[in-house]
């Protein structure tokens, strides 16, 4: 796979920000296929009496979004070699064709003399961010 | 207890390997990145990392797990009230791509627990394990992973703050619930002060004594609060400093009166406002 090399990437880079509508269906099928059957991402009125605004999206849904972000950059997954987030603000996920609209973004913000580059994103919902300080760590070509 | 029980399980250390259910294999792999929309043409003969957590998960029917320090402290925390759970932290390291046909196995230690805390969603404790990945005896990733288990529906009511109550105030909020307004009054050389302390700014005695005020007044100032939120009040309210016709200024609620009536020289005669334990000085126009 042909991933982006250090001699195309310069600190300070905005990664091309990118739009995904999460749904039901998106929670649906993400919780078959990570096995993480927990009921507040499918079933509202357990979600709501366990004291959340609503059927929430899987954290790790939301950390996989980002991570797609920084590998369709660079062009191949196995490039990231670290990531972390905060799950700071849940995504409730409404029951209609549009769902929840994530905005995200993300931009260089270091680069290594050994060829790895610091990518910070930015996910939004509702114009507030809902992972704090995702930061993933990428190995250039 | 839950504290103990955390010590005991973090000291049990690194649990054992747990192979996964299944190999890595192109079923799961396509299951995920079809979930992920994501069409990269390398899957499903390479496996995306991200997804080293999947290949563990232990399906729709757990087996008791004695030896996963996550399931024994959410166990202890279950019982303690603590039922709900949401994710808070996850940082992943990857070393390399795995490959269909590989089999992974996973073991974990307790990292931390650390409570009980204040939340948005209530009182709970945040519970933290590391896990790493092998294939072999090979790490291929490792992660950290952060919970917070909370008592559901047990969010921080909206009453109003309460006073907190010293020796040197005591007096006052005493009076409050008799209906008299307490101002301190120097026992040695007689001068009125307000707020209460323990020493006359006067003389500097440290006797004092106090009078029940008229309770009689004028807005010497005021603020109308419009934000932020207080809890057990309503927006906007206006907090009036008055000057009490003792000679001690004292600040309170101004309730009653529109924001936009208020005025400095208003006159005001206090009122009293029950607030859970207490009982608060209000003002209220005369």
């Amino acid at each position: 796979m042909t991933r982006l090399t250090a001699a195309q990437v310069a600190k300070g880079d905005e990664l091309p920000a990118t739009q995904v509508h999460v749904t039901r269906a998106d929670l649906v099928r993400y919780a078959g296929a990570s096995g993480d059957f927990n009921p507040i991402h499918w079933n509202q009125r357990f979600a709501e009496q366990v004291g959340l605004p609503g059927v929430i999206a899987h954290g790790m849904l939301t950390m996989a979004l980002a991570n797609r972000f920084v590998a369709d950059w660079v062009g191949d997954p196995g490039a990231i070699v670290e990531c972390g987030t905060k799950f700071t603000r849940p995504v409730p996920v409404p029951d209609d064709e549009q769902g929840a609209l994530l905005e995200i973004s993300g931009k260089v913000t270091d680069l290594s003399e050994d060829g790895t580059a610091k990518i910070t994103v930015t996910v939004a919902f509702e114009g507030k961010s809902v992972l704090g300080r995702p930061v993933a760590l990428v190995k250039l070509g | 207890m839950i504290t103990d029980e955390a010590e005991r399980i973090a000291a049990l250390g690194p649990s054992p390997r747990r192979p996964a259910r299944d190999a890595v294999n192109p079923a799961m792999i396509n299951n995920w990145t079809e979930a992920l929309g994501d069409g990269n043409s390398a899957y499903p003969e390479l496996a995306p990392p991200a997804m080293v957590q999947v290949w563990t998960m232990r399906g729709l029917h757990p087996a008791a797990e004695e030896h996963d320090p996550l399931a024994a402290m959410s166990a202890v925390l279950d019982e303690a009230g603590y039922t709900s759970v949401v994710a808070t932290n996850c940082e992943q390291t990857y070393h390399r791509y795995l490959r269909p046909g590989e089999h992974v196995s996973v073991s974990s230690v307790l990292d931390a627990v650390v409570g009980p805390k204040r939340t948005a969603l209530g009182e709970g404790w945040f519970v933290t394990t590391r896990s790493t990945w092998f294939v072999g005896d090979e790490p291929v990733a490792e992660m950290l992973f952060r919970i917070l288990k909370f008592k559901p529906g047990n969010k921080s009511t909206a009453s109003a703050l309460q006073p907190t109550v010293s020796r040197d105030t005591e007096f006052f909020w005493q009076g409050t619930k008799l209906g008299e307004l307490r101002v301190q009054r120097c026992s040695a050389c007689g001068v009125v002060r307000h707020p209460p302390g323990p020493m006359c700014p006067r003389c500097n005695a440290l006797d004092p004594g106090y009078v029940v005020a008229t309770g009689l007044g004028e807005v010497f100032s005021y603020v109308v609060h419009h934000h932020p939120p207080v809890p057990g009040r309503e927006l906007p309210y206006v907090v009036a400093l008055v000057e009490l016709s003792e000679g001690v200024r004292m600040l309170g609620e101004l309730v009653g009166v529109p924001p936009d009536e208020v005025r400095v020289g208003l006159p005001v005669r206090v009122g009293f406002r029950p607030v859970g334990e207490f009982v608060l000085p209000v003002w209220e126009a005369r």
